[in-house]
């Protein structure tokens, strides 16, 4: 087989995004753990409202590695199996990031950039991850 | 229908709901149904109102700032237009900052919690979590019920200290007083060397007046005191009676309990002041308690009348003497006064009692000097007096005893020699005593050669001088000399059938003659440096 050529079923832009991911989602992670904080220093944060918010944060933390392993592996050893689990855990992971973005005690307007940022990299790694999985299966 | 009215119940208590509609929140809205000036928000305001304000004392009303974008009623005065009229404008404000509250889901967040509160069931629960001491569920403080006696517990009279409720067989020793209205109070309890005077007033009735316990000497002497292992009793010092025009006089003879009784339409032997004279010793206990009395009568008509107390504490094996000042005078203490006894070579002690104080006549109502019956006003630190009294002068009155009359009424009975230059000179200090200087002025009106015509003094006047002694920050005040002066003169005798009148004062003045304080500064450092003996050694 020569490289570069139809043959190859993996992803390249899938690729770069999950680089990009990556090292946006470390960027996300201590800037909304920074944000939580602050607010909790100049608002009156309880703390039965700021354990979920916290719990969230780290349980997406927790999911990511997993997620970008699993399409990493998946997307380039051409099986259908890790991206699809990959995609799974994505959907989680999105369901947590519009809760960071609506639905948390305090939503800033840099939560709300940030989150809208991350929302859009998942969707475009979702679609892009189905038409790897649909190149593959074919 | 009971959880309508339970419902009903909780409404009522609960607090009214918060106003978030920044059009309607105004926080100048202080007056109901009136304008506030300078309040553009107030609705009780019309436009002919709004024409007269010259600001707006609230410009804007917000929300939270921290919000992105929240509702703002902005209030404004066109003072261009004429008349001026007031702008209100909703508009949305914007909060630029990335880190502005975009959305909340916490709804207590942007308001002040509502408080709860209080029914029955959640109380106590309320009351421990916030009642300080200021609230507290059972009264701690002593039961005043002096229907039930209070058991007397050793350990805690074992010695006094100021202040303390000087503490009887049945609750404490009283002193009534007036509380809140002049109505007596027997409820006051007399505090351990707390000299108090009080006076209030008691309602009373003739037909009932020996019933009232208050009215009677034995509610004052019955209970007696505790101190330390044993008890002390109130003995009765002395008794006076005091008639119904005023006059008093001291009981002698055994001292007898008085009991109100009823004769006619008055009721004698009542209450009018009780004084009562503790001795205690330097370690706290009490040792005698005495009390003098006045008793009097009341009639019918009289439907309340006025009770005196006081108590005071003297050391025991002391004689107190009342200090004026220490040391310097004090502003409305009476001038200490005194003799010095002729003794030979030179005195150690001056005499000095309530017999040798510095007085001056007291005016009466009366005015005539002849008929003055002695009444004299202790002369105060501070206070400049004067007084007087009208002579009458007739034909056929005699110079020389009526010079020595106005004399005696000028400068009482017993004038001093020597004042006292500080508020707590001992008696024993001689060099402490200032002499009264005296001074004759006499009135010629007709010159005459002869000086032996006889003169009537008709004023006295002491002139008191005092300066500030000591230090800067806290001066005392010092007696520096005393004059007295008498002015005479002479007494010109009358055609028959005229009288004249003259006046006759006298006056007390109190000078500062205080040099201006100068200050005094501190050296300036000196720089102190010595070097050793051997310090060019070897060559010194």
């Amino acid at each position: 087989r020569i490289l570069n050529n139809i043959s190859q079923l993996s992803s390249l832009p899938l690729q770069i995004l999950f680089y990009v991911n990556g090292i946006y989602y470390i960027f996300y992670f201590l800037a909304t753990l920074a944000m939580i904080i602050y607010k909790s220093q100049v608002f009156s944060y309880p703390d039965d409202f700021l354990a979920p918010d916290l719990a969230v944060l780290f349980l997406m933390a927790v999911l990511e590695v997993p997620r970008l392993y699993l399409g990493c592996k998946g997307n380039l050893r051409e099986e259908e199996a890790p991206l699809g689990l990959s995609l799974g855990v994505t959907v989680g992971s999105m369901v947590l990031a519009v809760y960071l973005l609506a639905w948390q005690t305090y939503v800033l307007w840099a939560d709300v950039v940030l989150s809208a940022l991350l929302l859009s990299a998942y969707g475009l790694e979702s679609g892009l991850k189905v038409m790897a999985i649909a190149a593959f299966v074919s | 229908p009971t959880d309508a009215r339970n419902a009903a119940q909780a409404r009522a208590r609960s607090a009214p709901a918060p106003v978030t509609d920044v059009a309607r929140l105004c926080v100048c809205d202080l007056l109901v149904a009136q304008c506030d000036t300078n309040c553009c928000c107030d609705p009780d305001c019309s436009p002919e109102d709004f024409s007269l304000f010259t600001t707006c004392s609230v410009p804007v009303v917000t929300g939270d700032s921290h919000l992105c974008s929240q509702k703002a009623a902005v209030y404004s005065l066109d003072v261009e237009a004429n008349p001026p009229e007031r702008i209100f404008k909703l508009i949305d404000q914007v909060n630029p900052s990335i880190f502005c509250i975009h959305a909340t889901n916490y709804k207590q967040a942007l308001y002040l919690k509502s408080p709860e509160m209080p029914t029955p069931e959640n109380f106590d629960e309320l009351l421990s979590k916030f009642g300080s001491s200021g609230f507290s569920a059972e009264p701690e403080s002593w039961n005043m019920d002096t229907g039930v006696p209070n058991p007397p517990d050793a350990n805690e009279t074992y010695r006094y200290e100021y202040g303390v409720p000087i503490q009887t067989e049945d609750a404490f020793l009283r002193l009534p007083s007036p509380v809140v209205s002049s109505w007596c109070s027997d409820a006051n309890p007399a505090g351990f060397l707390v000299n108090q005077a009080t006076k209030c007033i008691r309602s009373v009735s003739v037909e009932k007046c020996d019933s009232i316990p208050a009215l009677n000497m034995l509610f004052y002497t019955n209970s007696s005191i505790l101190a330390f292992v044993f008890q002390v009793n109130v003995s009765v010092q002395s008794i006076v009676v005091q008639s119904l025009n005023g006059m008093r006089t001291l009981l002698k003879g055994d001292d007898v309990l008085k009991l109100p009784v009823i004769l006619d339409e008055l009721c004698l032997n009542v209450v009018l002041g009780v004084s009562y004279h503790i001795t205690y010793t330097d370690t706290g206990e009490i040792t005698e308690a005495a009390a003098a009395f006045v008793l009097g009568a009341i009639t019918k008509e009289e439907l309340s009348v006025q009770q005196s107390f006081q108590i005071s504490f003297t050391q025991v094996n002391t004689k107190p003497v009342p200090l004026s000042g220490n040391p310097g005078y004090v502003v409305g203490l009476p001038v200490r006064a005194g003799f010095r006894p002729k003794e030979y070579p030179f005195p150690v002690e001056f005499v000095t009692d309530k017999h040798s104080q510095l007085t001056i006549l007291h005016s009466t109502p009366s005015q005539d000097c002849l008929a003055a019956q002695g009444a004299r006003a202790p002369v105060l630190f501070g206070y400049n007096m004067i007084s007087g009294c009208k002579l009458r002068i007739t034909v056929g009155m005699q110079c020389q005893p009526v010079s020595q009359t106005l004399l005696d009424v000028l400068k009482g009975q017993s004038f001093p020699e020597y004042v006292a230059s500080f508020g707590n000179s001992q008696a024993q200090d001689v060099l402490d005593w200032v002499p009264i200087t005296h001074l004759h002025i006499s009135e010629q009106r007709i010159p005459t050669t002869l000086q032996s015509s006889c003169q009537i003094p008709v004023s006295l006047g002491i002139e008191v001088n005092w300066t500030k002694y000591g230090s800067l920050a806290n001066p005392q005040a010092r007696i520096v000399n005393v004059t007295a002066t008498l002015t005479t003169t002479t007494l010109r005798q009358l055609p028959s059938g005229r009288e004249r009148i003259i006046p006759v004062t006298s006056s007390v003045v109190f000078t500062d003659i205080s040099a201006p304080a100068e200050p005094g500064y501190k050296a300036w450092p000196t720089i102190n440096i010595k070097l050793p003996f051997d310090f060019f050694y070897p060559f010194v």
